[in-house]
């Protein structure tokens, strides 16, 4: 039983007036947005986070966060998420339920206007819109997705009671669900289209160690097999190149990421891969525009990182506009 | 029972209700003991849990009462029971349509208070378009939202569903929380969250947007 009892701290939708000029407009509220209204709160900026699915971010999916400093014991997700929130509302950011769909430009001012065609002027925008799991690479993705392939093991795990799983992926994230899916499981299957994990050293050692986690290596998979439901995955040896299917109810996958970066797609310039340019000062191409955490260019997607580009963002977008100012 | 609330969110949670509230909500919250087959091993810590959540919230203001019926079929059957516990918000906008089949615990929480919210307003905020849509089903409607209290994009589904029933008193929306009910999740193939099933024919996973979730109900209705 689960007892934590979430509160909401959003205003929804509450009524602002698109004459007010805002200073900030941070875009998505999961780890480096939110700290990037902390900091924007303390400064006593103006400042909106337009969020639009739920205030937290990826991260509020993950069952156990090992590696956020202050948390020796380790820390959900959601409890974590939820405190930088509560944080960000506390030093008056304001976190509306929207979802941000255009950035226009007004002389040196920006306007952001969202899917229900509200306008939004602001002196600064943060773009914090993360990123999104890359869907598992088989045919019949659409037609299981949610009814055994599924890309949150927090929310899905219970209904795999005594089944056998598989999870595709061999990283930290992959790593963590799997573990977490042994407490539901009868049986995990990690595939994994190399020969050894790329998870931290820690979480093999307790991978290794579980007598209910068992391996695929060096497979990728093919098809997902099943009528109504899932009844297996076929996988494919990248060496051999044989094919076997794995007699399995769910399948979870957690092979990566895509940017969100579709919103300044021709405002900002991407990387080859989609993700944002940015300087050390978190700056894009456009002067007053900022981006952090998994959606730009970054070498490593943590929360720890968001939140220090949140830190910096911040930091950069107040000497922007004093600039602005002068 | 320890209490469930952190006087914080207590505090928190008192200066949303004062600021929001305007008419009276009633909680009423259907129970039975021990013996009955709705009570097994594994659901009576949820029943008991989920009487102290709605015990607290409504602890918090005056404008919230709580009533609790036992074992009384009676009234189960005039509001409809048909699992237990079940949670429903009765006020201006709603008459028996708004239930919480379950605990209404962790991200669920949220949807709860919101609900209080909009109900005590005899407002929502769905989208005057939506409104509008919702008012004109002549038909009844029955939506299912299947949650885990860990999903944290599941509240999207429950508020939406919960939403067009303060609408039209001719939808019925129900939360099921899956892990307190095997067997239904059984029947309706629930593998993830949120699980939407409406008048038994349409079915969907994942938070749609409002303006989606409401062409499926449509797609529904428009078929009968
Ligand atoms: C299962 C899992 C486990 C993980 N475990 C760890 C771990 O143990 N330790 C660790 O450090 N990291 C972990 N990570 C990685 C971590 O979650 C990310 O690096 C981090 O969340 C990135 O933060 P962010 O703020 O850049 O973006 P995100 O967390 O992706 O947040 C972006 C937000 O923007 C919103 N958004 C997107 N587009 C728009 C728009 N147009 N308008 C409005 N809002 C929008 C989204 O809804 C989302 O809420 C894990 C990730 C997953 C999925």
């Amino acid at each position: 039983m689960n007892e934590f009892l979430t509160v909401p701290m959003v205003k929804e939708q509450e009524e602002m007036t698109s004459d007010i000029l805002l200073d900030m407009v941070i875009l998505g509220a999961g780890p480096g947005g939110l700290t990037a209204g902390i900091y924007a709160g303390r400064s006593g900026l103006n400042v909106v986070i337009l969020e639009k699915l739920f205030p937290g971010g990826q991260i509020a999916v993950s069952s156990r966060i090992d590696n956020y400093p202050g948390f020796p014991d380790g820390v959900s997700g959601t409890e974590l998420v939820r405190g930088m929130e509560k944080q960000a509302v506390k030093f008056g950011a304001r976190i509306v339920m929207e979802e941000a769909m255009r950035i226009g430009k007004e002389g040196t001012l920006f306007v952001v206007e969202t899917v229900g065609h509200k306008k939004y002027k602001t002196k600064t925008i943060i773009i914090s819109t993360g990123a999104d799991p890359v869907k598992l690479p088989v045919p019949e993705e659409e037609k299981f997705r949610g009814r055994g392939i599924s890309y949150c093991a927090t929310c899905d795990a219970a209904f795999f009671k005594e089944k056998d799983v598989a999870i595709v992926g061999g990283g930290d994230t992959a790593i963590t669900d799997a573990l977490h899916l042994t407490r539901f499981a009868n049986k995990v299957i990690i595939v994994h289209r190399r020969s050894e994990l790329r998870a931290v050293k820690a979480l093999q050692e307790e991978v290794f160690a579980n007598p209910k986690i068992a391996f695929q290596w060096d497979s990728i998979p093919s098809h997902v097999v099943g009528d109504e439901k899932v009844d297996g995955l076929e996988i494919k040896n990248v060496k051999t190149k044989e094919k076997k299917v794995l007699k399995v109810n769910g399948i979870f996958a957690a092979i990566g990421t895509i940017p969100n970066s579709k919103i300044v797609r021709g405002v900002v310039e991407l990387d080859e891969r989609g993700f944002i340019k940015t300087n050390h000062n978190r700056e894009t191409s456009v002067p007053g525009i900022f981006a952090v955490g998994d959606v730009r260019d970054t070498p490593l997607r943590q929360v720890i990182t968001a939140a220090g580009d949140g830190a910096i963002a911040e930091f950069s977008a107040e000497n922007y506009i004093k600039s602005m100012e002068r | 029972m320890e209490k469930l609330l952190k006087e914080q969110d207590v505090q928190y949670i008192k200066e949303l209700f004062d600021r929001d509230l305007v008419d009276p909500v009633e909680l009423v919250l259907f129970l039975e003991s021990e013996g009955s087959d709705k009570v097994t091993d594994a659901n009576s810590q949820y029943l008991l849990a989920t009487e102290e959540i709605a015990r607290e919230v409504s602890e918090i203001s005056d404008k919230i009462s709580l009533t609790i019926y036992k074992d009384d079929k009676e009234k189960e059957k005039e509001y409809g029971v048909k699992e237990i516990s079940a949670l429903f918000i009765q006020g201006k906008n709603t008459d028996k349509n708004v239930v919480f089949y379950g605990i209404p615990s962790g991200h669920e929480f949220s949807s709860l208070l919101e609900d209080i919210v909009n109900v005590s307003q005899g407002a929502t905020r769905l989208s005057p378009a939506s409104k509008e849509t919702a008012r004109n089903i002549k038909v009844p409607v029955e939506i299912l939202v299947f949650i885990t209290p860990t999903c944290p994009h599941c509240p999207r589904a429950v508020k939406t569903a919960h939403q067009l029933a303060m609408e039209n008193k001719l939808i019925k929306a129900a939360m099921i929380e899956a892990n307190e009910f095997p067997e239904l999740s059984k029947k309706y193939n629930v593998y993830s969250v949120p699980k939407i099933v409406i008048n038994e024919k349409v079915q969907f996973e994942g938070a749609l947007p409002e303006d989606m979730f409401i062409n499926k109900v449509l797609s529904v209705v428009d078929g009968s």
